[in-house]
């Protein structure tokens, strides 16, 4: 152990050195305004930096890549809590009470909950992705087609928790999700599905367009209907927005709640090694068990930092389990680090369970680029964080074209076809319809996370063995199978004793 | 007047003539190629077909004096990209990046694009599927396999993303071998590998890549389905010396949209030879446990017709033809 420490120690030092240090700088930098960037992802960001990465050596251009790793995971929230769209897909949660808190005159507090609680849950995510690499990579192993089917219906009955006033219309919108990953090519035997003989839909509709339309567009276009209402064209308005915040206080409201932060980064972590849904599933889970475990789960989506900080945590700790694959056994966790290990592959290092002992100098050269990211992704924001904030005071007129812009291109350039921007279009009108009817958007993304992973894995496991029984007698299933319901159960319970209180339904939340 | 609007007539026709003549001038002149050429990649950046097109992207781009830009098409077992490609237009400025799966795809019915909707330019490399087991199996070699799945029919399992390349491997040992395997559905060798690490499946089909982890124990390397022993791993049997002609390897080229001109082919395949040729690509393949293997325009398209004969009878004789 005492020898980790030291060749980690060794390696932060060599992190330092000017060689690493702007690379990894430059990475950080790219990361956050990549992730920010309302549309472009963090594998869009980390395959710009790719080519870059060919001329320097290994370690220099894995620095830069976990740099915009770590950076891109906490940009995300500035848009999300700035102007209501999740920046990356990590970010959704982030929305849910950052938005709220900037409307309600304190953009400087959500965005700063927001990076603090990244910064906190990333660093203690790294004290398990180097503390226990080992034992979390064997957790993963043990995963077999059941275990992941019931772990994704667990995740799955956390649409109880998000459903907002009305169980049918959260039920509603987390059937449509489901739905949607049906339409295209079937993910088993490539059989098209629902495609009405078009090759429009052959190709299903991608995640990543659905996100930014249902999100994006819903958003944008309730904040220009209140622009036409004559509410000004600045965007937050209502009480002045307060810019600057303690930052002793910031992170005292995030250390105030220990368990909170533990937990949230403990399921960022287990969500990262478990490859297959990464940080866009991580997020939405810690928020829902934040609520469940808190004393007010009514006052969540009101804008509190504790809907913050699940949220950004367990994104940020959900890097530090997507290494943990990569360090362990070579297998990229998420698209992100699939993008690493071809990097580390053209470079001709074999990733793998002997990579750590085979390339010591490569493979604590990430732990450290992980651990020097995190204050360098503090300081970039906190740089910018004049510039970010005048976002806010952007003209809405001036704004919305440029994020429409930037979420068309990013839906073009994830995978270079007009299909995706097509579907953008169609699901910007579908998120605008349901925000009209009152049908909660979060649960629809859930379901869309999902879908393929429930379906593949339940054909997975009755081809392996047709008996159904063993989802239930395999032990680490039947746990995750009670807690599912469970889940259900005590959102259930919380919502009636809400309604219960308030008297009657509370008035319609129009954003979720 | 009619003078002068004849005159202004004249004159036009003579600007117009002009304008053509340099514009058709310019177009026969402008050598391709004048502008970036895109290559499409039909999946997501960081896997096996992106690792090999990613550094071979810059030494064409080097000696097609121009530069390639990759774009990752992914999507639906590849035939997204596919048919992005097929729809571009034939003028040479889109190039496809294709492996096996286009014979595949289309005898399963995933799409009704077929490698005759290109022309081929060369093929660059091979990779040789290797039978890995997982490290939860009894199994120390071939024999002992063999023996296990002779007594217990259709109840090993492997992992394969069906109706795909990883499927039709097995399926030729199955036929040679004379046994039944049970195929539960992994799409992409990064979930297969989670997945046999685990001993959630027994066998699969892997490529040098995975390497280290046999060096570390947890995985086996059964037998290798090519015509020699690999310097890499010579410790791993060939099919062919087991008694079995089992050959099987990915491979990987260059396609254009069929109808792109003679001379804009001519211009790809001599650079694409060029590319092939490079010290630095061959010791990227070593690096990435896969061969370079060129074959030109010519020699190509005589194997892409072998090898979708090929496709065809697996693909029949596994039930996975789609009837069309």
């Amino acid at each position: 152990m005492e020898i980790i420490y030291t060749q980690l120690f060794g390696s932060i030092l060599d992190m330092l050195h000017f060689k690493y240090l702007l690379p990894l700088l430059f990475g950080t930098i790219a990361g956050v305004i990549g992730g920010a960037l309302p549309g472009i992802t963090i594998t869009m960001t980390i395959i710009m930096v790719l080519p870059f990465t060919f001329g320097l050596d290994p370690l220099q251009g894995l620095a830069a890549m976990t740099g915009v790793y770590v950076g891109g995971s906490a940009g995300g929230s500035i848009t999300a809590s700035l102007i209501g769209i999740p920046g990356t897909p990590s970010a959704v949660a982030t929305t849910f009470d950052g938005f709220p808190m900037t409307r309600n005159g304190e953009p400087g507090r959500a965005i700063w909950v927001g990076v603090w609680a990244a910064f906190l849950g990333g660093a203690l995510g790294g004290i398990f992705l180097i503390a226990s690499t080992g034992p979390l990579a064997a957790v993963a192993l043990e995963f077999g087609p059941w275990e992941y089917f019931s772990l994704f219906v667990f995740a799955l009955s956390m649409v109880a928790g998000l459903v907002g006033t009305s169980i049918t219309k959260g039920l509603l919108s987390g059937a449509i999700g489901l739905v949607i990953t049906v339409i295209g090519t079937d993910p088993i035997m490539g059989v098209p599905r629902l495609t009405l003989g078009t090759d429009f839909l052959r190709g299903g509709f991608p995640f990543l367009p659905v996100l930014i339309g249902i999100f994006a567009f819903a958003q944008l276009m309730s904040d220009i209907e209140k622009m036409r209402r004559g509410a000004g064209g600045v965007a937050a308005a209502g009480p002045t927005p307060r810019l600057w915040v303690s930052q002793a206080k910031v992170l005292w409201e995030i250390l105030s709640r220990p368990f909170l932060l533990v937990w949230s980064t403990l399921i960022g972590v287990l969500i990262g090694v478990l490859p297959g849904i990464g940080g866009s599933a991580a997020n939405v889970m810690a928020y829902d068990q934040a609520k469940k475990f808190s004393r007010h789960p009514e006052k969540f989506g009101t804008g509190i930092p504790e809907g913050i900080i699940a949220s950004e945590a367990s994104n940020n700790a959900n890097v530090a389990g997507s290494l943990v694959t990569i360090m362990a056994f070579g297998i990229p966790g998420d698209a992100v680090t699939a993008v690493m290990l071809g990097a580390m592959t053209i470079h001709g290092i074999q990733p793998g369970p002997l990579f750590i002992s085979q390339h010591p100098a490569v493979a604590y050269g990430i732990y450290a680029a992980y651990l020097v990211s995190l204050p360098l992704m503090v300081l970039t924001i906190a740089a910018g964080s004049r510039l970010w904030m005048r976002v806010i005071s952007v003209p809405k007129s001036i704004l919305i074209p440029i994020v429409l812009v930037l979420c068309v291109i990013g839906a073009y350039a994830l995978n270079n076809i007009m299909d995706d921007v097509y579907v953008l279009l169609l699901f910007g009108l579908a998120g605008y319809a349901m925000v009209k009817l009152g049908i909660p958007l979060a649960p629809l993304i859930l379901g869309l996370i999902l879908g393929d992973q429930i379906e593949v894995n339940l054909v997975r496991a009755i081809a392996n063995d047709p008996n159904p029984w063993l989802f239930i007698t395999h032990p680490i299933s039947g746990g995750l199978l009670a807690a599912s319901v469970g889940s259900v159960v005590l959102a259930l319970w919380q919502h009636r004793r809400h309604q219960q209180r308030a008297g009657m339904p509370e008035d319609e939340d129009n954003d979720f | 007047m009619p003078s002068l609007h004849t005159k202004e007539t004249k004159t036009m026709k003579r600007i117009i003539a002009a304008v053509s003549c340099a514009l058709v001038a310019a177009s026969a002149s402008a050598a391709y190629p004048d502008r970036p050429v895109k290559l499409i990649v039909p999946w997501a950046a960081g896997g096996d077909t992106d690792n090999i097109f990613r550094p071979f992207a810059p030494l064409l781009q080097k000696h097609l004096a121009q530069t390639v830009v990759i774009a990752n098409v992914g999507g639906a077992s590849g035939t997204v990209g596919e048919r992005e490609a097929k729809n571009a237009p034939a003028d040479g400025y889109t190039v496809f990046a294709p492996h096996d799966f286009v014979h595949s795809a289309y005898y399963t019915g995933v799409t009704d694009v077929r490698y005759t909707d290109f022309d081929p330019i060369c093929m660059i490399s091979s990779t040789p599927s290797v039978i890995t087991a997982s490290p939860k199996t009894p199994w120390k070699a071939w024999a002992q396999l063999q023996a296990d799945a002779k007594a217990r029919p259709g109840q090993i399992t492997v992992g394969a993303s069906l109706g795909s390349t990883s499927q039709f491997s097995m399926a030729l040992v199955e036929k040679a071998a004379g046994i039944k395997f049970k195929y539960i559905p992994y799409d992409g060798l990064a979930p297969r590998m989670n997945a046999i690490l685990g001993g959630h499946i027994d066998l699969t089909d892997s490529n040098l890549t995975q390497k280290s982890k046999v060096q570390a124990g947890l995985l086996k390397f059964i037998a290798i389905m090519s015509e020699k022993r690999n310097p890499e791993i010579p410790d791993v049997p060939t099919m062919k010396e087991l008694g079995f002609n089992v050959v099987y390897a990915v491979s990987r080229g260059l396609m254009v949209p069929k109808g792109t001109p003679e001379a804009v082919q001519a211009t790809l395949a001599t650079a694409c030879v060029a590319a092939a040729k490079e010290p630095a690509f061959a010791n990227s393949m070593t690096l990435q446990g896969t061969e370079v293997r060129f074959l030109d325009r010519k020699g190509y398209a005589q194997f892409l017709k072998d090898n979708d004969a090929l496709y065809k009878e697996i693909s029949d004789e596994l039930g996975l033809t789609k009837k069309r």
